[in-house]
């Protein structure tokens, strides 16, 4: 089954995700209907800084088993096995934030949304875009992302991939001038801001 | 295979779900004191505090019992355990025979020594029937009085002060969850709290109430009065293992576990409030009787019990509240010993109204407290449950955008 | 000290006064920046790009995403034209600031100016003779409104070249009349990187990256240039003159006025109102001991050059003065001025006022400066500093001041030299000095504040290279301490003897950002001693903690000038490799000089002083490895 990968050492931090995730959310599906929104729609996925402020994107890993689901006071989240997406029921949470205290990824968020009662503070995080997956959609952060950080695969091919990777670097004679170009220019970049970061730091 | 699972709250539940998943055949038997269907027992200070009504407190449905296969035996507590002949008493009931027993009969509110202190009104919160009382005396109550600045105290006062009552807070230490936070963020809650209409006594405790049928007034070991007409006492919990023989079955504050959540008698395993585990971040014995631990412990004990040997880490005490205008998230060793085995790092920021503070013991976080920004928490609690040497200076975990990403080379 | 804040700057007065930032619940440009994180690499790398509205177009650097925008354009052109058109912008912002200097010497020409006058008669007929205007018969107005005329030629289509590109040495006039690249009018050169950078305009990265260089030099040799001349001319050439930096000038008390922003056309007018007898009377009745004026950014260097006027920091302390409590009023005009200044006033009693037609900001006070009313309106703002010395709180001026010394103009130093650069290149030719390096630029909350610019500047002292700095970096060696006769003792052996036998310190404070052409001029002035062009003379500039376009325009001036030039913080150029290769090598075939990125001053340090032995081997000097 298709699932959301990500490749971190790809993200450019341009953080993209985020509003196409929360657009996705919402009720107008538009960008610029959905910011007029109230409650305003908000991302699942949350781009975050690395150690050299490169970026990082940050979602649910629909853990097997989920912590948050073992931690939920309310039995507010649940599995849909099928899918093998774990869900939050919003009239059944109750904010008490237990989530949180599980999530080894920190990647849920509290706050109103259109999808809860109205008025009401609730545990908000990704659903694996079931609803744009049941019209033939891609998830919304994937479709946006243009550097491939994240894609919609099979996990085998992506390992696959990665496998293919790994052994051509390790394979004699290759050397790192031979990375295709973009990765030379990226490299660069995240070079530049490594020694910047360093540069006469106590 | 027959299983026994004394106590029917969730760690109970949990070992009888994972036991009934990986077992299809196996004959299940729970005895319970508490006869309704189970239920959350932490969102009972909810209830109390009219955020949500009690027909929301069941996690699972009334006939659970029935369609996981489960005999149940409530409203009944245990006896005697016979653990030679591997046997279960209940008073002068038939005994009830197992090939593994789990006891999971959790914690009871610690009593209190005071004068008259069975008059009406003067209630523990350990169950939703004790919160049913409270809800049935509430609209006589004008004044309440709490004793114990800890989870159940802090929780029945703030309860109380949403609905409008007065509450005043006796407690020993100078600031209320001494044993979940420190000095800075306790100071904190308390601002937080008086602001809100709390009084609190601290280093004071009730020699005696007084009263005509129901408390009408606290008498202090200073000898101050308190009038009252509610009193909520909040004194911690004490494993209830009245029953267990301690010849056979050794037993500290609580039953003593191993990673596999053995007790010393064989076939017999403990889980939940009423079982002293290994503390990840303390490196030591300790009960720590909160929730998430119950449900982990009743996993995995259920695992074992239905014969795959799975081993658990050990517990670690952590906790999330969220009161009036702020939020807070503790976990592990809070209040370091003052030797230099333990590092210290905090950081307040007070446009966000934030305080951070994280313990370190060499290269490992072994405890933390978050007032406010406490979403991404969860993060740092695995870090202490994993035990992970942390390679970056600690002042680097302290901004509140911290995530996994800066902590890998 | 708690590490948060050593990490984000060097200075005591900072660390101290971020600790008091926090506590005031203050927030500064480094939370700001914090809180950007992570920046978008496509935006860093040069690879978006908004010029038309068939985008925003990015491209992905890794080769799999598009690798066009929709118009065709590879990453090449994007990143190429995005450099191109922060050159513009920063040439237009240094001549823009020319050109209202222009405006001050033709309304002072036309008596229609009261408070501005020629200062710097002589500077004045020798600037006109340059522009062909002979002072025969004519009285300094005259010659004035001639000059004005003959300036404002410059910046149209009517000229063919610039005519201050006459000081540059004729070889390397002749690079750039080779190259096609010498500037032909300054406004021209803008609007034409403007146009060229549009949609389907210049699509080929190298020839947009000439008119790039053609468009700083414009800036160089002709926007800033005048800037610097008429300064001079309006407002005195600068001389050496005793002045002190770092928020300890502020004084307790004493009324404090700042100045911040750029062209002195402002800040001179509030310095003479400032030195009022009728207003220091005022102060003195409010209980005052005097008015103090200070300044942060180059309109503070302008005063410092020319009359010691003290500087309280440079761009990323210009919140944090605010937070001592003890500014009365600060006085804006325009560039580097950060919008959030006026939320940071609010937290204190400190008035804002702006003076810029051009430049509005939110929370300031609004007061038009005019060459017209600009005196009166400057003796009416600072009667109300005053009146506003009494409502202050709390002030928590932290430290004490640092000396520092000021006011080395060319003119300055050719005269410390005896008249002529004869000493100065003998001392290069023996090695006595090895070189010189001009360190220029901004702080960037990247890097450490004022780390850069001291630790390359000791290191250089240290190989008895000179270094004259401009800007904020003159700010960053003063509060270290480098701007007093005793530094020498900081450099090695030949520079702290020829300083010892000056009376100079080893880093000479030059001026403001626009008066980076006082580099040029030296330079071109040893150029034309030796015979050579400026590419062959043992020099460098440096960068270490730029951020601004302007900075983008002044590095390509350099370079474009025949200086080696290199930069702290990253430019957005690693988009395309091709662009970088041209920058860091190609530009050596080019224009004999080239960028180079180090961020670490210490390895720039390194490079530069390689850089330097190898100018001196090609020179027939005695050189050293390094």
């Amino acid at each position: 089954m298709k699932k959301v990968i990500v490749h971190p050492e790809r993200c450019v931090g341009c953080m993209q995700c985020m509003p196409a995730c929360a657009v996705a959310h919402s009720r107008s599906r538009n960008l610029f209907a959905a910011i007029l929104e109230s409650p305003v729609p908000r991302p699942r996925i949350h781009v975050g800084a690395g150690l050299y402020h490169e970026g990082f994107p940050n979602r649910c890993r629909h853990c097997d088993p989920a912590p948050c689901l073992l931690a939920c006071l309310p039995g507010a989240i649940f599995r849909d096995e099928e899918l093998d997406t774990v869900l939050i029921d919003p009239d059944k949470c109750i904010n008490c934030a237990s989530c949180a205290m599980a999530c080894p990824f920190g990647v849920i968020r509290y706050h109103e949304d259109c999808h809860a009662p109205p008025g009401k503070v609730v545990a908000v995080k990704c659903d694996n875009c079931l609803e744009r997956q049941e019209q033939g959609l891609i998830p919304a952060c994937v479709e946006v992302c243009k550097v491939n950080a994240l894609t919609f695969e099979e996990p085998g091919e992506a390992l696959k991939r990665k496998t293919d990777e790994v052994a051509r670097s390790v394979s004699l004679g290759v050397s790192q001038t031979e990375l295709p170009s973009g990765f030379a220019r990226f490299a660069l970049l995240i070079g530049h801001k490594r020694k910047e970061l360093h540069v006469g730091r106590p | 295979m027959k299983h026994v699972i004394i106590g029917n709250g969730i760690a109970g539940i949990s070992a009888a779900e994972t036991i009934r998943s990986m077992t299809p055949d196996a004959d299940i038997v729970m005895i319970g004191d508490e006869t309704a269907p189970p239920y959350c027992r932490p969102m009972i200070s909810m209830v109390l505090e009219g955020s949500i009504t009690g027909d929301r407190l069941p996690i699972r449905d009334a006939d659970f019992y029935e369609r996981a296969g489960i005999r149940a035996v409530l409203g009944h507590r245990v006896s005697a355990i016979d653990v030679e002949g591997k046997s279960v008493h209940i008073g002068n009931e038939q005994p009830i025979p197992f090939d593994r027993l789990l006891l999971a009969t959790g914690a009871d509110p610690r009593p209190i020594r005071a004068e008259n202190r069975h008059l009406g009104n003067i209630f523990f919160m350990r169950t939703q029937e004790h919160v049913r009382g409270m809800l049935q005396a509430l609209p006589q109550v004008r004044r309440a009085l709490i004793l114990g600045g800890g989870l159940v105290g802090f929780k029945a006062a703030y309860g109380l002060l949403r609905r409008g009552i007065e509450v005043t807070m006796l407690i020993r230490s100078g600031y209320p969850l001494s044993q979940q936070v420190d000095s800075h963020a306790g100071r904190m809650i308390l601002e937080e709290l008086v602001s809100r209409g709390l009084e609190v006594r601290v280093e004071t405790d009730v020699a005696a109430f007084d009263g005509n049928g129901a408390v009408r007034r606290a008498h202090l070991s200073d000898g101050t009065e308190v009038p009252c007409d509610m009193v909520v006492v909040g004194k911690g919990v004490l494993p209830a293992l009245g029953f267990v023989p301690r010849d056979k079955i050794s037993v500290d504050l609580g039953i003593l576990v191993d990673e596999h959540l053995r007790t010393t008698a064989p076939d017999i395993y403990a889980a939940g409030d009423v079982a002293e585990s290994m503390d990840i971040a303390r490196n030591s014995r300790w009960v720590n009787a909160i929730w998430p631990e119950a449900v982990a412990q009743g996993r995995i004990a259920g695992m074992n019990m239905a014969g795959r040997t799975v081993a658990y880490k050990g517990s670690l005490s952590r906790n999330v509240i969220r009161i009036f205008g702020l939020d807070v998230m503790t976990a592990g060793i809070v209040n370091p010993p003052g030797d230099d085995r333990y590092k210290i790092v905090s950081a307040i920021d007070r446009r966000r109204k934030s305080y951070r503070k994280l313990v370190f013991h060499e290269d490992r976080l072994v405890g933390m407290t978050l007032v406010n920004d406490i979403e991404q928490g969860g993060v740092l609690v695995a870090l202490i449950q994993g035990g992970v040497a942390v390679r970056i200076p600690g002042e680097k975990m302290l901004a509140p955008g911290f995530n996994c990403r800066r902590l890998f080379i | 000290m708690n590490d948060k804040y050593a990490g984000r700057t060097i200075t005591r007065d900072g660390q101290l006064l971020l600790e008091k930032a926090e506590k005031d619940r203050v927030e500064t440009v480094w939370d700001r920046f914090e809180n950007q994180l992570p920046q978008c690499g496509y935006c860093e790398m040069g690879l978006s790009c908004r010029i038309c509205v068939m985008g925003p177009c990015r491209i992905d650097p890794f080769g799999e995403g598009p690798q066009k925008g929709v118009c065709g354009a590879d990453a090449d052109i994007i990143v190429a034209r995005n450099l191109c058109r922060m050159i513009a912008a920063g040439a237009a912002s240094h001549s823009d600031h020319g050109r209202d200097l222009i405006e001050v010497l033709d309304e002072v020409a036309k008596g229609k100016a009261s408070g501005y006058r020629i200062r710097d008669a002589e500077k004045l007929k020798r600037v006109a003779s340059e522009y062909g205007i002979s002072s025969d018969g004519k009285d300094d107005l005259k010659i004035a409104e001639q000059l004005a005329y003959a300036m404002q030629e410059d910046f149209g289509t009517r000229k063919k070249a610039l005519t201050l590109l006459r000081r540059a040495p004729a070889k390397r006039r002749q690079v750039w009349d080779k190259l096609g690249i010498a500037p032909r009018g300054i406004d021209r050169e803008t609007a034409e990187m403007m146009h060229r950078t549009h949609m389907g305009v210049d699509n080929n990265w190298q020839s947009l990256l000439l008119q790039a260089l053609r468009n700083a030099l414009s800036d160089g040799w002709g926007g800033s240039m005048i800037a610097t001349e008429l300064s001079d001319i309006l407002f005195g050439t600068p001389k050496p003159a005793a002045t002190a930096v770092n928020v300890g000038v502020l004084k307790k008390d004493q009324v404090n006025i700042i100045v911040h922003g750029h062209n002195p056309v402002v800040s001179e007018m509030v310095l003479l109102a400032c030195r009022s007898e009728d207003l220091l009377q005022l102060a003195a009745s409010k209980g005052a001991a005097g008015i103090n004026l200070a300044g942060v950014c180059c309109t503070g260097n302008e005063l410092l050059m020319r009359s010691g006027v003290a500087m309280a920091g440079n761009h990323l302390t210009t919140e944090l003065v605010l937070t001592t409590g003890a500014v009365d009023m600060m006085i804006v005009d325009y560039q580097c001025i950060m919008p959030s200044l006026g939320t940071v006033a609010a937290c204190y009693h400190t008035r804002m006022v702006s003076t810029s037609d051009k430049a509005r900001f939110p929370g300031m006070e609004h007061r038009e400066f005019h060459p017209d009313n600009a005196a009166e309106e400057a003796r009416a703002l600072v009667k109300e500093a005053i009146e506003n010395f009494t409502n202050r709180g709390e002030v928590f001026i932290p430290v004490e001041p640092v000396n520092a010394v000021g006011g080395f103009s060319v003119e300055t130093i050719l005269g410390a030299l005896g008249g002529t650069p004869q000493p100065l290149i003998d001392a290069l030719k023996s090695g006595t000095i090895r070189g010189a390096v001009g360190i220029v630029g901004c702080n960037n909350p990247r890097i450490r504040q004022d780390f850069g610019h001291v630790t390359l500047a000791k290191r250089l002292i240290e190989n008895d290279i000179l270094v004259v700095d401009t800007g904020c970096a003159a700010v960053a060696t003063a509060k270290a301490g480098f701007k007093v006769a005793d530094a020498a003792q900081m450099a090695g052996p030949g520079l702290r003897e020829i300083c010892s036998a000056l009376g100079i310190p080893p880093v000479l404070h030059v001026g403001s950002c626009v008066d980076n052409v006082r580099i040029l001029v030296l330079a071109s002035a040893l150029a034309n001693a030796l015979g050579t062009d400026i590419s062959d003379l043992p020099i460098a500039g440096a960068a270490p903690e730029w951020y601004s376009e302007k900075a983008v325009a002044i590095g390509a001036y350099f370079v474009a000038s025949g200086v080696y030039t290199v930069l702290g913080p990253m430019p957005p150029v690693t988009g395309s490799m091709n662009v970088v290769k041209l920058l860091t090598e190609g530009l050596e075939d080019v224009v004999g000089a080239t960028f180079s990125v180090e961020p670490d001053p210490e390895k720039a340090a390194l490079a530069i002083r390689r850089h330097i032995e190898e100018k001196r081997r090609s020179l027939g000097l005695p050189a050293q490895k390094v």
